[in-house]
């Protein structure tokens, strides 16, 4: 049986293609301009490392922000629905996934069937999603890669006000001037994002095991930073960016199924 | 000492009539379209929508008739009273001959006009009330002769001031211990001094056999309301939204015609419940709609996309002052002498509003009780809290309601918005998850 999953982000398009619930092949694009065509781009990229054709596909699953722009989806799923079967298949223990991308910050609750049982956003703040630290990064003129290593060598963070991302940049640009050393002012953004995503958390509740993924799972800085203001640990798939087209491809997979 | 403030300073800043008229005409324009494209989506969304709809559908257009008619009433000597909030006792104004609307309002391009006055951060239904006021945009509003403003939450007592620049202002202060000793003959003594000033406006005074007619005509109405909220308890016969508008327009409606046109929709509605003939799909997630006032038109996004989304929602009741509550509770006399008039509309006013403006040794628990009381009899799936920015008394009421539902495993989402259209795809993402996660659940 073979199923596919499109999650179409707001930077990136990812897709993921499973054989029986295994990954066989993955593939990314910047959605840019043309999101439609870079899932169809993506798509095929899959396809030839997958050794398959658009046949060979039962069900295709969309998800992401921009859903409706999937070309050639046969369902969708929410993103939090797509997080919670991710958060699930990556660890039967999950009980709370948080994503975090380009534009936003979600956390969803599930249970042992990867069902979601509630979920909560922040879509109205860059300030704790993942161009918070692109925007960062330009600011202390830093390769973003190298964000995360720098922050671990600080001994100390100064706060910083990231109730948004404006904000913020005048907040750092200060501690630039005050001298501030880069690695203390990149935790420090780390420290605040966290703080963000961890109140968003905390206001869902804390259940065991917190799942993280999202392209800014990659980030170790971040990772760092969340695992102190949460204060528990934190497990994160080999490829968060691929959880939601994960979570899409196993949605499609069932329908699939369902159809026999 | 004297005043050191110059007698007349205003709130509002003067603008140009030409501003004003220019304005005004666009947002009335864009107003006019988007009730006619809820109206369209309303009737797209309901294939066999009843004839008896139509009616409502006239009377929605906040420009259209019932201005009209208000309009020639009040030039035939009748006197317009208008009201912020439905704390204020509707039955005194009708017993008056006059006419109650409500100025609240439900514009979004007038909240833009408010930002002028005050900052973002303030509840855009009081920055789009003063802004409708700045271009002259609500009939209502225009025609009133005075404005009952019950002082219910921080922002309609600073819009009782705004207000003040334009229109005479009638004061209600509320007590907002509902169990404190002194509270029913307090609000009792606001109601008298409001029936004064009705009287003396209109000068017609508001006698025993008037006042009885008038809470006669409320409680007839409120039997039309519970009519059709019966017909919601079912498998759905009427959308959400069209209820919802129903409801709503008895803010501005003639009460009595109201009433009629209420029950030949429910003559209608209960031929379908017999012949099964539904409005929606009977297994899409019911839904309860709590929080901040939804008014029409602009309001109107979130039943929008509740009832638009894939899959699909039917809102079955909602818990709001621009909806269900406004004809919830009769008034109720044992005797109907003008002394227990007074109280018992006093009791159905103050009593059994679940605002969250009120408290209590136990908090606004009516508003927790109300809530599961209609969870039940509605079979509701999910709660939709909505809450617009700066409505600081219902976001700060969330938490303690969250928990009470959390244990009836009755699933809740706080869906947070602003005057604007700007944010309808984020929220159709989220509303949609929301009913996702519903459906899901229906499933197990």
């Amino acid at each position: 049986m073979l199923s596919a999953g499109i999650d179409m982000g707001t930077q990136r398009v990812k897709v993921v293609i499973l054989k029986d619930k295994e990954i066989i092949a993955r593939s990314q694009q910047f959605s840019g301009f043309e999101p439609t065509k870079a899932a169809e781009q993506s798509l095929q990229e899959a396809l030839q490392n997958a050794k398959l054709s658009r046949q060979d596909i039962q069900h295709i699953t969309a998800t992401g922000a921009g859903v409706n722009m999937a070309p050639f989806a046969d369902s969708t799923i929410s993103m939090m629905g797509a997080d919670a079967k991710a958060g699930a298949y990556f660890f039967p223990s999950a009980r709370t996934v948080i994503d975090i991308g380009a534009e936003d910050a979600r956390a969803v609750k599930c249970d042992e069937n990867g069902v979601m049982v509630d979920f909560i956003v922040n879509a109205r703040c860059a300030a704790g999603a993942g161009t918070f630290i692109e925007a960062m990064a330009r600011a202390l003129e830093v390769e973003l890669e190298d964000m995360g290593s720098l922050s671990l060598k600080a001994e100390k963070a100064s706060p910083i006000n990231a109730s948004c991302v404006i904000f913020a940049e005048s907040d750092v640009v200060s501690l630039i001037h005050k001298e501030e050393p880069k690695s203390e002012i990149a935790r420090a953004i780390f420290d605040a994002m966290a703080e963000r995503v961890s109140s968003m958390v905390l206001r869902l509740g804390i259940n065991k095991d917190i799942i993280l993924v999202g392209g800014v799972a990659k980030d170790i800085g971040f990772v760092d930073s969340l695992k102190r203001r949460l204060g528990t640990e934190i497990l994160i798939p080999e490829e968060p960016l691929y959880a939601g087209a994960v979570g899409a491809a196993l949605i499609a997979a069932r329908k699939a199924a369902r159809r026999r | 000492m004297a005043s050191e403030i110059e007698t007349g300073t205003k709130y509002i800043p003067e603008m140009s009539e030409k501003e004003v008229a220019e304005l005004g005409g666009s947002i009335k324009a864009s107003s006019l379209k988007v009730i006619e494209d809820n109206i369209q989506r309303m009737k797209k969304a309901w294939k066999n929508r009843p004839e008896a709809m139509e009616y409502f559908d006239e009377i929605s257009n906040l420009f259209g008739r019932r201005e009209k008619e208000i309009r020639e009433q009040k030039e035939a000597g009748k006197k317009v009273i208008g009201y912020s909030c439905i704390f204020a006792p509707i039955e005194l104004i009708l017993a008056a001959d006059a006419i109650p609307v409500r100025i609240g309002s439900g514009w979004y391009d007038t909240a833009k006009l408010g930002d002028r006055i005050m900052p973002v951060e303030i509840c855009p239904v009081i920055r789009s009330t003063v802004g409708a006021k700045m271009v002259s945009l609500s009939p209502f509003l225009e025609l009133s002769d005075a404005i009952v403003m019950p002082l219910t939450c921080d922002g309609r007592t600073k819009l009782s001031e705004m207000l003040s620049d334009f229109k005479p202002i009638w004061h209600m202060n509320p007590p907002r211990v509902k169990d404190d000793p002194h509270t029913a003959g307090m609000w009792k003594e606001e109601i008298q001094v409001v029936k004064d000033r009705i009287e003396k406006l209109t000068g017609n005074k508001i006698s025993r056999q008037k006042l009885r007619e008038a809470i006669e005509t409320m409680q007839q109405a409120t039997k039309a309301f519970r009519r059709l909220q019966d017909l919601r308890k079912g498998d759905p016969v009427i959308n959400g939204r069209d209820a919802m508008l129903v409801n709503q327009t008895i803010l501005w409606d003639d009460v009595k015609r109201w009433t009629q046109k209420v029950n030949e929709l429910c003559d209608e509605l209960e031929k379908r419940v017999e012949q099964k003939e539904y409005s929606s799909y009977p297994d899409s997630a019911r839904v309860m709609i709590t929080g901040t006032p939804m008014l029409w038109p602009d309001s109107w996004k979130v039943p929008n996309l509740i009832e638009e989304s894939n899959p699909q929602g039917i809102v079955v009741v909602d818990e709001q002052c621009s909806g269900d509550r406004i004809l919830y509770d009769p008034v109720g006399v044992d005797e109907w002498t003008m002394s227990d008039m007074l109280t018992a509309i006093g009791e159905r006013y103050l009593m059994a509003c679940t605002c969250p403006c009120f408290t209590s040794e136990h908090g606004n628990e009516d508003r927790i009780n109300w809530i599961i009381d209609r969870i039940k009899e509605y079979k509701v799936d999910g709660v939709i809290y909505y809450v617009v920015r700066g409505c600081i008394l219902y976001a700060m009421e969330y938490a303690r309601i969250k928990r009470v539902l959390d244990k009836m495993n009755v699933p809740v989402y706080y869906l947070d918005t602003e005057y604007t259209r700007e944010d309808v795809g984020q929220m159709k993402t989220r509303v949609e998850a929301f009913l996702e996660m519903l459906e899901a659940r229906m499933d197990i």
